[in-house]
């Protein structure tokens, strides 16, 4: 626990003193709601819809964050950590591969739950934002979508064999999240075949269950990607900490 | 008196490159262990291998009894380790990087007593990266002692450091030693050697061409000095071949 405790405190000082996650977790989501705000602010997400664009678009912007955090900040922090050859010092002490991991999991989680704060009390004090749906079933959502979201990161972290490849896998997975899963570019406004094909991203899954929770709107299938994105997570934590490479 | 470190038949190679051939290794409680030989000749494998940061291909190792490789988390609490290079966070400072090394151990030593032996004490705030090479090179043999070992594994302890550093390195090991620490350490320097070493082996390309006291080696050359003898040690080859 002392251990946890002191590695937990001194990596969120070097990941702030780093500025990278404070910009694309913290900074990016505000930017991309103050635009949505300010551009469509109250109007109605579409004609005769009882809800509007923000409203539409809350759940889709708080997963910037975790976006962000998990599938780059998370993979890039472990592979340069091996390459670093820091894993290798901490190899001989007793230290444990679960608790390095564990230390940069709740560090991103930190910085997503900031997030949401944020993006929440700017969409409710500045754009009229509020939650129609149920808080526990957004929490609910946001947990699983992290869950998901970290899982796969610390699987890219954990089986890259380097950092440049450790870098080029997360801009494969984050970028077309980011942009194809409804985080930045609403999923509503793409043509029905991107609307497929992003079908296919777990963060999509994870938005459409968030967006439902925030407008309280009635899903019609929880039960699929919420199993889907369970089984993602077991699987991809599993694999990570079995092939836990120190070096 | 007890075996700390037992190495037995330990070989290792790379692609076609024989690091480290049959080479056995027994340290007692309290001795000081210098293994010598130039870049290359297969020192920093062997002391891996002791580690278990590398497989070996055959032979064992027990470090106070213990597999390195089954028993990592249980031997590390009592053994401190300096590698050749050092490895920190970016950005992280001298105080952050020890406290963070403490907060591992469950008995670990006041790191600040130890940056004070070491000179360091004036750095605590300074980003490790600023550190000059001699000073990161203290702040690491610093940083194998929190654990409170009983077995210290220096690779090129003084490597890097002005003539007063390495004076005041070697006295902290001495007091050290005094007090029981077994160490294990690699060095370019016979002087070091002779200072601090009780045996030492002499590795030429992944063999060990010498394994004895420094009175053995120096006995066992033509020479009177440790630096004279170690250098027949090594060169011998070269010798016999320049003569034909």
């Amino acid at each position: 626990m002392k251990a946890f405790k002191t590695l937990l405190k001194t990596e969120i000082s070097l990941s702030l003193r780093g500025m990278d996650m404070f910009i694309f977790a913290i900074c990016m989501p505000i930017v991309v709601v103050v635009i949505l705000g300010a551009l469509f602010g109250n109007k109605p997400a579409f004609e005769g819809a009882e809800y509007t664009f923000l409203e539409q678009s809350f759940g889709a912007v708080s997963t910037i964050a975790i976006c962000a955090g998990g599938v780059m900040g998370l993979p890039l922090v472990v592979s340069d950590y091996r390459s670093r050859k820091i894993l290798k010092r901490f190899k001989v002490t007793p230290i444990s591969p679960a608790l390095i991991l564990t230390v940069q999991v709740v560090i991103y989680t930190l910085y997503s739950i900031a997030s949401l704060i944020l993006v929440y009390m700017i969409s409710a004090l500045f754009f009229d934002y509020q939650l129609r749906g149920s808080w526990s079933q957004f929490l609910g959502a946001y947990l699983l979508v992290m869950l998901s979201m970290f899982s796969i990161g610390l699987l890219v972290g954990g089986l890259a064999p380097n950092t440049k490849i450790a870098g080029v896998a997360a801009s494969l997975l984050y970028f077309p999240m980011l942009i194809f899963s409804g985080a930045t570019l609403p999923y509503e406004i793409m043509p029905a075949g991107l609307q497929k094909a992003a079908n296919m991203l777990p963060l999509t899954q994870g938005i459409k269950l968030l967006k439902a929770a925030s407008l309280g709107l009635p899903i019609d299938s929880v039960f699929i990607p919420v199993v889907v994105m369970i089984i993602i997570a077991v699987i991809c934590v599993t694999i990570s900490l079995r092939f836990f490479k120190w070096e | 008196m007890k075996t700390a470190i037992e190495v037995k038949k330990l070989c290792k190679s790379y692609s076609n490159i024989k690091a480290a051939q049959n080479i056995d290794i027994s340290i007692c409680f309290g001795e000081v262990f210098g293994l010598l030989g130039a870049n290359g000749a297969g020192k920093s494998t062997t002391v891996e291998c002791i580690l278990g940061t590398k497989k070996q291909d055959s032979g064992t190792v027990s470090i106070l009894g213990m597999n390195p490789q089954q028993e990592r988390k249980r031997l590390f609490e009592k053994v401190g380790v300096q590698f050749q290079e050092a490895n920190y966070q970016d950005k992280i400072r001298v105080a952050e990087l020890c406290k963070v090394t403490a907060s591992l151990y469950r008995n670990a030593a006041d790191y600040i007593g130890l940056l004070e032996q070491f000179g360091l004490s004036d750095k605590l705030k300074s980003p490790v990266s600023e550190l000059s090479g001699g000073q990161k090179q203290r702040l690491f043999i610093v940083l194998s002692l929190i654990p409170n070992p009983e077995i210290v594994f220096l690779d090129e302890l003084t490597t890097g450091l002005d003539a007063r550093a390495r004076r005041d390195v070697w006295r902290s090991l001495l007091d050290l030693k005094q007090k029981g620490l077994t160490i294990l350490l690699t060095s370019h320097f016979m002087d070091e050697v002779e200072v601090l070493c009780d045996k030492i082996m002499i590795l030429k390309k992944g063999e060990a061409i010498f394994y004895g006291t420094i009175q053995d080696a120096v006995a066992a050359s033509p020479y009177e000095k440790l630096e004279e003898a170690y250098l027949w040690y090594t060169d011998e080859e070269e010798k016999e071949y320049e003569s034909i």
